[in-house]
């Protein structure tokens, strides 16, 4: 006799079987190129899909409704209104072997750690440019560069607190490979914090029968690093306030930090201290400032005099040792994608290592054999404007006309450092379930790196996918979605 | 007692606590007027709204609903849910967890209410009100109570203290309120003997309780 759960049983059915389909497309699907789009399966793949046969699969709804529910918000400016909306969000997770995620672990904090040793270096002696690993035009142009800042050291010698890597996996040679460095105000930790205590309620099964590495520390992961940079006083969290698109973000990492949550008028800078102003008008020493928001605007007596959600004479705390920002001022010069050229150079340089993990081979036009490289190859190259990120400013040269090319190429020979070309990768598709459908989309990974006494690399991450079949950018900003990342073992 | 707390922040709950308790009150009286209208007086809700200081027109009870719920007026519930929310959003990191979610419900209710073309549904009155006991309950059930839990209270008390007042009710309750929020006063900032009077003495109880909050919650 049928029961009510036999239109969810026949619906189990249908996508176990779509999921076999899948499972023997997999060893046929390529690309033009003849290499494989899809990660091969392995034991917990299979293991997964198997307790996601046996689901309700209408409680996905649940989600949604638990975003909504709690504002898990990533807002957004369109047409000059304020656009309130969450991200979309891919139930199917991303599973990385535990054993294969201890690699990637080694990699970034090793990366990590020569990027802390760069910028601690470029800041004070610049060994590095003085022996010519970097050019010091390359440096001198780098727009986040800051010379003011030269002979400054931050409390600890840490710069670097909270950096966000992206990293793809190549579907050629099954390799992850760093796309971009996020050592200013990498975002995007607290959505699959968020969702993952939804999916533990709504989906425990997997909890129970998987070995899923938990990811609950990384807010204590925060205050552990803020405690160790702070020089004494409270941790607070500075953000520009309600209407930026990370204000979700902020919230919950402060709360699950127990940093202060605070805006730029709410600290004030008294003898080159700064104060928290308590609602009583009492004042509380800070010692730590994770600040969500870019240099030029936290301190309008240093930097841009418009803004507004700087706090004025914050910077002259800083230089005087009084308090710590997370991250350190003057990180951009990392995150520009000419300086992520040199990123291997710098952790044989300063750890006398071989990079664990690779760049994806990338090309400076400001280097004349690069530049006739670029100009000789440029339709089946990436261009990027390495002042850009976001996605923004990302060129794809099989996607453009012969004009454009050509258009290009003079913009690049005018302005050489303004661009790197990057070989096109072809990174693995990661299957999702939209509109009841299991459909291949491009997936990133960008992986949260923090440094306090160590160097962390949280178990879990921000997996990007893009919404249309074949895009290459799964940037939130550019309208991916994101997905749980579970690193699991058998 | 003494929290760390922004100005911004205790000026969010507190309102967030007025807008709420305004909100359910204001329901219960139009509980009580639409009843009214169908067969006791028309004028129930005139009467109403007069207390709002708001001329409502209306042509029967129904109407009446739809007005006072989603009407172009200042008591609109509607509007009141959505200051509610945008109090919720900036001190979501004092709120619990559980009590934000059904605010951002309600005023999804709301909008949901606000934007249909159908009749307003006598039972989503029940639900507004169901949720908004359900905010009270989750506040409550906090053993430790914070400086944050007492701004929302304070918010609670001084809307209970506006509307007992426009409605002239029992004068004995208002007293017992105006001490509840004199206890609220002294554990926030028991250095300023920040009081109000008792209800004979004060001239205007609530302007009086309008400069005891910008004494308590210090802007700058």
């Amino acid at each position: 006799m049928p029961n009510s759960n036999s239109f969810a049983h026949d619906y189990k059915l249908v996508i176990f079987c779509i999921f076999f389909i899948f499972i023997m497309l997999q060893s046929t699907k390529e690309n033009i190129l003849g290499v494989y789009m899809l990660e091969k399966s392995t034991e917990m793949h299979d293991r997964f899909w198997e307790i996601f046969s046996q689901q309700d699969i209408k409680k996905i709804d649940e989600f949604k409704s638990y975003m909504d529910r709690f504002a898990v918000n990533f807002n957004l400016y369109k047409d000059g209104n304020f656009i309130e909306q969450s991200l979309p969000f891919d139930v199917i997770p991303r599973i990385i072997a535990k054993e294969e995620f201890t690699k990637i672990e080694k990699g970034l904090q090793q990366r990590v750690t020569a990027l802390n040793l760069f910028l601690e270096d470029l800041y004070t002696d610049a060994k590095i440019v003085k022996e010519g690993i970097i050019p010091q035009e390359f440096v001198d142009s780098a727009s986040g560069y800051l010379k003011e800042f030269v002979g400054f050291s931050p409390s600890k010698k840490v710069r670097t607190h909270i950096n966000g890597i992206d990293l793809v996996k190549d579907s050629e040679d099954d390799e992850w490979v760093i796309l971009e460095d996020n050592l200013r105000v990498p975002s995007g930790a607290s959505y699959p914090l968020s969702i993952r205590d939804t999916y533990r309620k709504i989906y425990p099964e997997f909890f129970e029968k998987l070995k899923i590495e938990p990811i609950k520390n990384y807010p204590k992961i925060i205050t552990d690093a803020m405690n160790h940079v702070n020089t004494g006083g409270i941790n607070v969290l500075l953000t520009p306030g309600r209407f930026n698109s990370a204000y979700y973000e902020h919230s919950y990492l402060a709360k699950e930090s127990g940093a202060q949550l605070v805006r730029a008028h709410e600290l004030v800078v008294i003898d080159k201290k700064v104060y928290f102003k308590n609602y009583n008008g009492k004042k509380v020493l800070v010692g730590a400032i994770y600040k969500r928001l870019d240099d030029e605007f936290i301190d309008p007596k240093f930097f841009n005099p418009e803004s507004l959600i700087g706090v004025p004479g914050l910077i002259e705390a800083y230089l005087a040792g009084n308090v710590a920002l997370m991250n350190a001022v003057g990180n951009g010069v990392s995150d520009d994608k000419g300086i992520y050229y040199f990123v291997p150079k710098m952790i044989k340089y300063y750890l006398g290592e071989e990079p664990i993990l690779k760049n994806a081979p990338t090309y400076l036009p400001y280097f004349k054999e690069d530049m006739d490289y670029v100009m000789n190859n440029m339709e089946k190259l990436v261009i990027k404007d390495v002042a850009e990120a976001g996605g923004y400013g990302v060129l794809f040269g099989h996607s453009m006309s012969a004009i454009q090319i050509q258009d290009l190429k003079a913009t690049i020979i005018a302005n050489p450092r303004r661009f790197i070309a990057q070989e096109l990768i072809e990174f693995y598709d990661e299957k999702c379930y939209l509109n009841n459908e299991l459909k291949d989309r491009k997936a990133d990974f960008r992986a949260y790196v923090v440094m306090g006494e160590d160097v962390k690399v949280w178990n879990c991450g921000l997996t990007r996918y893009a919404l249309e079949e074949g895009n290459y950018l799964v940037n939130s900003s550019q309208g991916g979605g994101f997905k749980d990342t579970w690193v699991m073992e058998l | 007692m003494e929290q760390l707390l922004t100005a911004n922040v205790a000026t969010n709950l507190y309102w967030l606590g007025r807008y709420l308790e305004r909100t359910e009150e204001t329901l219960y009286e139009i509980n009580k007027a639409y009843d009214a209208i169908i067969d006791i007086d028309k004028d129930a809700g005139v009467k109403l709204y007069k207390k709002f200081n708001i001329d409502l027109e209306y042509t029967n009870a129904s109407d009446f609903l739809d007005k006072a719920i989603r009407g172009v007026h200042d008591a609109n519930i509607v509007n009141i849910i959505t200051q509610a929310r945008e109090n919720t959003i900036i001190c979501r990191t004092h709120i619990d967890f559980e009590a934000f979610g059904e605010i951002i419900e309600l005023h999804t209710l709301l909008q949901r209410i606000s934007k249909s073309p159908l009749p307003i549904d006598y039972k989503d009155i029940d639900l507004i009100l169901s949720l908004i006991s359900e905010i009270w309950g989750a506040h409550t059930k906090r053993g430790h109570r914070k400086s944050s839990d007492y701004f929302f209270k304070l918010g609670k008390l001084a809307e209970e203290v506006d509307l007992r007042l426009r409605f002239d009710r029992n004068k004995s309750v208002t007293e017992a309120i105006i001490k509840d929020i004199n206890i609220i006063l002294n554990l926030l900032n028991p250095d300023a003997g920040l009081q109000l009077l008792s209800y004979d003495e004060e001239d205007d109880i609530m302007e009086s309780i309008n400069t005891v909050m910008k004494k308590l919650i210090i802007e700058d």
